[in-house]
């Protein structure tokens, strides 16, 4: 044998033994590992086991969360259902809201338009109504003119009708309204104002107030020519017609009066019967006429001419004779009481005198034969006047005729079937012609028993207009 | 001697039955039928007293009564005029006045009686 193969050999025997040890390393290696592999897989089991474990707590976790989740997801989804449910009302709301704000946006626009509309159709109405219109405020300063205030004016060249506030006291064309309506604009009725023979007024004030806010003044304009003229033609008429109806009913009281008297030889009893009874109508007749003629002047509203300072004794004494034939007719006594001390006073005396004898006449008239008329005149110094008052034990007035027996044509019912004289203006007359003094007029009366009529005449005030007009 | 009355009327009925009235009283009475014979008349022979109407043709009283004024021996402060008229109105009554008239009748109130009655009033008075 070659040594290279025993070397060999011995080397491969080595080799192996060093394999064989190496294969022992390995096989306790692998024992180890295997062990070790062993407790690894045994450890791999408990955790395994463990995450078994665990997977299961897990689970249940999972399922308890999950029902929890469940639970809270439907909380939530109901909330938010719920929670939507109330955005989708808020919004509804809102929605709404917005679409009444809009409506009313919308109404209030259109109210807008409205009533600028309105304003402009009042500030027409106002500037074309055919009276003149001025609207002062309330510190009397002039806002609004119209069309035909400015024309009658003299101011239509003005362009505006309507300003903030205009002072016009010292404006040359206003200073004749001013007059009458005073810076203060006070509140007249009706008051005339005169612009010239072609223009007449009438001016009217009228505060104008809602609801207790007072807006201011306004005055009203109006065209009263053609009244007026109408007027003074009326009164022409009624004079000349006054005049032509007295030419012939004097020529019969004359005729008749001279018949009665005898002139034209002795009278058979129904001679002077029938003359009489022709003569009494022949003076209601006059009386009519004097009647209608005085109406018309009172109401031409120039009625009172002239005023001086009268006696009451004088006064008094003429009327008591103008009188005593009817009085001795009818055999009524006529007495008198004045107080002694009796002032003079300023009135115009034809008329005074009318209304004395006038409610004295219907005393006599409405008296029965030889009964009394009693006429008495104080002085009542405390309220500065003089009372007068004539008492019949007449006929008297009813109850209910007694508001109107101071209206015009009135005569109470007894009075009309007494067939007594009466044109039913006396009294109407009397009521102005003392009301025209300032003074006042009444009475008091019983049926059957008779009447007292009274009136009061003031003492003048120094430098007192009575009667304005003439 | 009896007081010489002029009487300027246009109505006869009135001025007959006052001439008649007057006469039976004494006075002697001329009649005129307008303001323009009246003066005419008046010129020639002055009377005492005048009862005088307004609404006349030709010459109605108030021009009478200022004719009368311009002729002194006319003249209404000596020469008493009392109006006999139907109107009556302030006015007139008032112009009258001024005029210088004594009296102002109107004749639907006074009748021919009544007026003498002022005939002899204001013939006393001169």
């Amino acid at each position: 044998m070659p040594e290279k193969y025993l070397q060999k050999k011995q080397s491969d025997e080595k080799n192996y033994e060093n394999l064989l040890i190496e294969m022992d390393k390995t096989a306790k290696l692998l024992v180890r590992r295997d062990l070790e592999l062993n407790r690894v897989n045994a450890e791999l089991d408990e955790t395994i086991y463990q995450l078994k474990e665990d997977e299961k707590k897990l689970k249940e976790m999972n399922e308890v969360l999950e029902i929890r989740l469940n639970a809270r997801t439907k909380e939530l989804r109901e909330n938010i259902l719920s929670l939507d449910g109330q955005v989708k009302e808020r919004t509804r709301k809102l929605e709404n809201s917005k679409i009444a704000l809009m409506n009313i946006l919308e109404d209030f626009r259109r109210q807008k338009i409205l009533t600028e509309d309105e304003q402009k159709k009042n500030l027409a109405i106002i500037n074309n109504f055919p009276d003149g219109l001025l609207i002062f405020d309330n510190h009397n300063k002039l806002s609004i003119i119209n069309k035909k205030a400015k024309e009658y004016l003299g101011i239509s060249q003005l362009d505006y009708i309507y300003h903030e506030s205009w002072d016009v006291e010292n404006v040359l064309e206003f200073k004749s309204l001013m007059k009458v309506i005073g810076s203060d604009i006070k509140i007249v009725f009706k008051e005339e104002l005169d612009m010239g023979p072609e223009l007449i007024l009438e001016v009217s004030v009228q505060e104008y107030s809602e609801m207790s806010m007072r807006y201011g003044k306004f005055v009203i304009l109006h065209d009263i020519t053609r009244e007026k003229k109408v007027q003074s033609l009326k009164s022409e008429f009624v004079s000349i017609a006054a005049h032509q109806l007295r030419t012939p009913l004097s020529a019969i009281k004359w005729t008749l009066t001279s018949l009665l008297d005898g002139d034209f030889g002795a009278l058979s009893d129904d001679q002077r019967k029938y003359l009489g009874k022709t003569n009494l109508s022949n003076e209601r007749m006059i009386n009519l006429v004097d009647d209608l003629l005085n109406l018309s002047r009172i109401e031409e509203g120039r009625y009172i001419y002239k005023t001086s300072v009268a006696s009451i004794y004088d006064l008094l004494n003429t009327v008591l004779k103008a009188v005593e034939l009817k009085a001795n007719e009818k055999k009524i006594k006529l007495s008198t009481s004045i107080d002694k001390h009796l002032p003079d006073l300023t009135i115009d005396e034809e008329k005074i005198k009318l209304v004395m004898q006038n409610l004295v006449e219907n005393a006599i008239n409405y008296s029965r034969r030889e009964s009394s008329v009693k006429i008495e005149v104080t002085d009542d110094i405390n309220k500065n006047e003089v009372i007068f008052s004539i008492k019949d034990s007449g006929i008297g007035i009813p109850e209910d005729q007694r508001e109107r027996i101071f209206t015009k044509f009135f005569r109470a019912e007894n009075a009309v079937r007494a067939e007594t004289v009466g044109s039913g203006l006396g009294l109407f007359i009397d009521k102005n012609i003392i009301e025209a003094h300032k003074g006042r007029i009444w009475f008091e009366s019983e049926l059957d028993k008779g009447s007292t009529f009274y009136f009061t005449i003031p003492y003048a005030k120094k430098d007192e207009q009575f009667f304005g007009k003439f | 001697m009896a007081k010489k009355i002029m009487l300027i009327e246009d109505e006869e009925i009135l001025s007959g039955l006052l001439r008649r009235k007057l006469e039976e009283n004494g006075y002697e009475v001329i009649v005129a039928f307008d303001g323009e014979e009246g003066i005419e008349i008046m010129k020639k022979q002055r009377p005492d007293l005048v009862l005088l109407d307004i609404v006349m043709p030709k010459m109605g009283g108030f021009e009478v009564m200022e004719e009368m004024n311009k002729i002194p021996e006319l003249n209404l402060k000596d020469l008493p005029v009392i109006i006999v008229s139907n109107s009556g109105q302030p006015v007139e009554i008032g112009k009258a006045q001024e005029l210088g008239i004594r009296d102002y009748l109107i004749k639907t109130q006074f009748d021919p009686q009544e007026v003498v009655d002022k005939v002899k009033k204001y013939c006393l008075n001169e």
